[in-house]
């Protein structure tokens, strides 16, 4: 984990490419994510009632290819960014390396599950 | 935990909002995407989320992700600009307080739902 001010130091603190790049990542897809989902949760729960989605109103709204598309960049964006936010607590608080393995091996296939079963869902429709 | 000052609870905060967010998100994947499975399998979760403690927490979760959402824009403008992080207490204020007033404005506008039920 890169715990930097600055790109500057962000830059400098990692040890690999790679790391930068997810750095980078969480900067663009947090900045996105902030307008999709707070739109979503102003679409779907502030002016809507939850108990109006129901069976049908799910159905026929994601059967829109734009929401399928909104809803689907969402998904890929909010797992990506949680899944490796999740890795930064996972490798800050589970020290032994053995265990940080095996929590990693089964978050990484639980988020991989979830986000197979999101776009399944959305796409069979 | 060492005594530090805003900055240590702002970092706080945002991971435990982050891994909460994360586990709903997980959570609402699997309630709305088990309309694969046919009407009733899904109106049965829906049903159930929507009792009033799972609505009352929907109000924290938005609370959560608002704050997420602000304290990540404080993290780009610390990370990205010169003057960013001279303010950053100040921002983390900002923050704060945008926080609570959209609880409250989201609460004030449900309420009638939270407490009618519809």
């Amino acid at each position: 984990m890169i715990r930097a001010r600055t790109f500057t130091d962000a830059r400098q603190q990692s040890h690999s490419n790679a790391e930068l790049n997810w750095w980078i990542f969480m900067r663009i897809s947090g900045l996105i994510l902030v307008f999709l989902i707070l739109g979503h949760i102003y679409m779907t729960f502030i002016q809507v009632s939850e108990s109006d989605a129901t069976y049908d109103a799910v159905v026929a709204k994601l059967a829109n290819p734009a929401w399928k598309f909104y809803d689907w960049l969402i998904l890929a964006l909010s797992l990506m960014h949680g899944a490796n936010g999740a890795r930064y607590s996972i490798e800050d608080y589970v020290r032994s390396r053995p265990n940080r393995a095996w929590v990693k091996g089964l978050f990484y296939t639980v988020v991989a599950l979830v986000f197979a079963f999101g776009t399944v869902g959305l796409f069979s429709i | 935990m060492y005594r530090g000052r805003e900055g240590q609870w702002a970092f706080l905060l945002h991971r435990l909002s982050g891994l909460a967010i994360l586990a709903y998100l997980m959570l609402h994947v699997f309630s709305i995407g088990s309309f694969i499975f046919g009407e009733r399998f899904y109106m049965v979760i829906h049903e159930t989320y929507d009792l009033w403690p799972f609505r009352i927490g929907l109000l924290f979760v938005t609370a959560g992700v608002v704050y997420h959402a602000f304290n990540g824009l404080r993290i780009i403008v610390m990370d990205f600009t010169g003057f960013g992080v001279a303010y950053q207490r100040q921002m983390w204020y900002g923050v704060l307080l945008i926080s609570v007033v959209s609880f409250l404005y989201a609460a004030w506008t449900l309420y009638p739902r939270l407490m009618g039920g519809y």
